[in-house]
């Protein structure tokens, strides 16, 4: 089964919301459908962070913020040797965030 | 509404404490009764934001209450993440101005240094959201690093920029006997030099170490009360002239213009609007620059710069202690300090005592308006305050 990040649509206006929110900030809906969201996009911008949580086994934690195809944005981790602003990327879901016994499901990027 | 004044002021020095946190707490709120001379207070509001996880204690109004023996007045504790300080604040001129109370203390207090950095920093981070940000290990370094390439990238802020912020604070602070930091720090030293990337590395780039403020611990309090009162008491009379707050998006991605801080701009537009000011009339500014970046944007946001002009005021000096408007005299949190929960509480702290005259070797000459701006989360939820000096 493929697993896929939501985006959370306004059955009134269309707005996708990520992540979901109980009322449209656009319309004050309080009806929505999900939807996968778009795994391409462009990197919006992006950093390198050199003192990641303990619970992360890496010295140095990359983390952007890519518009996907559609307009919506997400904050993610990425894998990308040399990034730059407004470079094409592409998503894949896998395990971001390994605490205790949970295990965190979320968007990694990479060069498209 | 009634009009509200500052009567009373007490801080810690902002460092590593080995106090408990009521401690910390009561010291400055006993300095503040103090210099006001009353032994009672209607009313007591504590802010704090990592009491019940960092120090396990919670309820810290009443304990401080009881600490002091100021039994009966009413207590609470506010909690609203980094605005913590300035949001009880607003609760305690809430207080006094409807006629509730004539007189409340406002405490912020915080002992962050209790645990490690690490422990301290994933502790703020979970003020990020926690599906779309805390899972992927977003910090608040994180968001300050992403946000400062995309502002850098639009407005030709450089890191020399930044550096300049580090560097006028730091040497602030070195006039402000309770701030954290005690190191003048220089262009050299931070970033031109051949030891830069030693002394000075990348934590989120493009931000690097010199670009965060420290965690620290510390306490700070006002004591507010009526005009009446204020009289009786005979300290210089500071009018807490304005009250604004305003919140944005929780996922800085949702934001339309991610380098836009609208909740900046809304909290010091109704600032202003409450206490009848221009930001042009502001003589003294304390700004939260937990990260360095934040100064330079906050100060167009509140509306002293245009927006991607900030940073070509700071180049110019305006912003300097002998400049035409001196942002964060203190040392800002920068270098005076960051105890999280009591921030709000330090800058206005800070800004009474500029307009009281009372700031010594920082003394920012002729002051009679002064403007704080407490930020929290990453800028969505900002409380700002404007205070006047009264003959």
């Amino acid at each position: 089964m493929k697993i896929s990040i939501l985006g959370y649509k306004c059955t009134k206006c269309g707005t996708i919301h990520y992540p979901n929110r109980a009322i449209c900030r656009k319309c004050r809906n309080e009806q929505f459908t999900v939807e996968p969201l778009p795994e391409k996009g462009k990197l919006l911008t992006f950093t390198h962070l050199y003192n990641p949580s303990g619970d992360f086994d890496v010295a140095i934690l990359d983390l952007g913020i890519v518009e996907l195809a559609n307009g919506v944005r997400i904050t993610g981790q990425m894998k990308i040797d040399q990034p730059k602003i407004g470079m094409k990327v592409v998503g894949k879901i896998e395990t971001v965030r390994e605490s205790g016994y949970k295990s965190y499901k979320g968007m990694v990027f990479y060069k498209a | 509404m009634r009009e509200v004044y500052v009567i009373g002021l007490g801080i810690t020095k902002f460092s590593r404490l080995e106090y408990p946190l009521i401690e910390i707490a009561a010291y400055p709120s006993i300095m503040a009764m103090k210099d006001c001379g009353l032994n009672s207070v209607d009313h007591v509001y504590v802010a704090n934001m990592g009491g019940s996880r960092i120090s396990h204690q919670t309820a810290l109004g009443s304990a401080l209450v009881d600490h002091l023996s100021l039994y009966p007045a009413g207590a609470e504790t506010i909690e609203n993440g980094p605005a913590s300080g300035a949001s009880a604040i607003k609760q305690g001129y809430m207080a006094v101005a409807s006629g509730v109370h004539d007189v409340v203390m406002v405490t912020g207090v915080e002992r962050m240094r209790e645990t490690n950095n690490l422990e301290a920093t994933d502790f703020v981070a979970s003020l990020a959201h926690p599906l779309a940000e805390q899972i992927y290990g977003v910090t608040l370094p994180s968001l300050a690093g992403m946000f400062t390439r995309l502002y850098m990238n639009q407005y030709g802020v450089t890191e020399k920029h930044l550096a300049m912020v580090a560097i006028k604070n730091h040497a602030n602070a070195m006039h402000n006997p309770n701030a954290h930091l005690h190191m003048p720090i220089t262009m050299e030293g931070i970033l031109t030099g051949p030891e830069a990337s030693t002394n000075n590395p990348y934590v989120a780039d493009p931000l690097r170490f010199f670009d965060m403020c420290p965690v620290s611990d510390g306490g700070v309090c006002l004591i507010l009360a009526s005009k009446d009162v204020a009289k009786k008491v005979k300290r210089p009379m500071v009018r807490l002239a304005g009250v604004g707050q305003a919140t944005d998006t929780h996922c800085v991605h949702e934001r339309e213009n991610p380098t836009d801080l609208l909740a900046v701009r809304g909290a010091a537009e109704k600032c202003f609007k409450m206490a009848g000011f221009k930001p042009k009339d502001v003589d003294v500014a304390e700004l939260h620059d937990a990260f360095s970046i934040l100064e330079i944007v906050e100060s167009e946001e509140v509306g002293f710069f245009k927006k991607g002009e900030g940073h070509i005021a700071l180049e110019k000096g305006y912003t300097a202690l002998n400049g035409k408007l001196p942002i964060n005299p203190s040392g800002g949190l920068k270098a005076k300090g960051h105890p999280v929960g009591a921030t709000g509480v330090g800058q206005a702290h800070e800004i009474v005592t500029q307009l009281r005259g009372e700031a010594g070797a920082r003394q920012v000459k002729n002051a009679k308006i002064g403007f704080s701006c407490n930020f929290g989360g990453f800028g969505n939820n900002v409380v700002a305050l404007a205070f006047q000096k009264e003959k």
